[in-house]
């Protein structure tokens, strides 16, 4: 019964001082999904998106081979949604990321089939509150149309550094 | 102002890479410069983002801009209401305004 249904952390990191890629690595075969949990995310220059990506033999996997979809909610009461195919990588919001006091992102990500050989996909839910102070609820989903076994997920945003956040990954343990 | 091309934003983001440098990469607990692969993936990612907000970044911020199908239809109606379903509108010169505000480039 011990350790059933269970996040079992792989990785954990701290940004303190400015980064521009944060990767965890740890993907084996141990478990089918993956959850890799962000928080306090925020950038070192303002309206900036948090994009990610697949580590293949621990390097971020840069191809052009990433498809997103993104359901933005917004406190205001409109909406918006985001495509992307064939990008350099996946978006995990549509609304850009800010330095303002408690301005930062906070996110969960559901990684399914990373260690086979086969598409690497993932399941996004975001909240952050944008330059704006908008509330931007994020809900969506992405894959990486590419054959091969993932052995982590990286993160950068669009351009400048990552200047704070915890970035865990953990294996789902599910019997 | 004039459109880029992707080479242009690739001059630009080597020089601004080139400036940045030493750029790190944090790898579960490890601190390290980046390699001379991640610095040409760096170049190449700030260009296309430059690009991708020369080409889109109007569309994103007039989405931001309009207001809610629910306001709009709202304003249509009263504009209706009102004989105004013409360039007097206020649902016409709202998003007027947005797109002024929001130029495509060209």
């Amino acid at each position: 019964m011990a350790e059933k249904g269970k996040l079992i952390k792989i990785q954990e990191t701290n940004v303190s001082s400015a980064t521009a890629v944060v990767s965890l690595t740890g993907i084996d075969t141990t478990y089918s999904v993956y959850v890799c949990r962000v928080s306090e995310v925020a950038p070192d220059a303002t309206d900036k998106n948090l994009y990610m990506r697949v580590t293949k033999s621990g390097s971020p996997d840069s191809t052009s081979n990433y498809d997103s979809s993104i359901y933005a909610l917004r406190s205001d009461t409109t909406f918006s949604t985001a495509q992307f195919t064939n990008g350099q990588h996946w978006k995990t919001s549509n609304y850009a990321s800010s330095t303002g006091t408690g301005q930062t992102m906070q996110g969960l990500f559901y990684l399914f089939n990373f260690p086979l050989a086969d598409y690497s996909y993932i399941t996004n839910e975001t909240t952050s509150v944008t330059g704006g102070n908008l509330l931007i609820g994020g809900q969506g989903g992405g894959v990486h149309t590419v054959q091969s076994a993932s052995d982590g997920i990286s993160f950068h945003f669009s351009s400048d550094n990552i200047a704070s956040g915890n970035f865990v990954l953990y294996g789902l343990k599910r019997d | 102002m004039a459109i880029k091309t992707i080479e242009q934003f690739r001059t630009e983001a080597t020089s601004e890479i080139n400036a940045a440098k030493p750029m790190k990469a944090q790898v579960n607990n490890q601190v390290r410069e980046f390699t001379d692969a991640e610095y040409e993936t760096a170049i190449e990612d700030l260009a296309q983002s430059k690009l991708d907000e020369q080409n889109n970044g109007y569309k994103r911020s007039r989405t931001e801009s309009y207001g809610s199908w629910n306001d709009q239809l709202d304003a249509l109606w009263h504009d209706i209401d009102q004989g105004k379903l013409d360039k007097t509108g206020s649902w016409y010169k709202a998003v007027k305004q947005v797109k002024d505000d929001n130029p495509k480039p060209s």
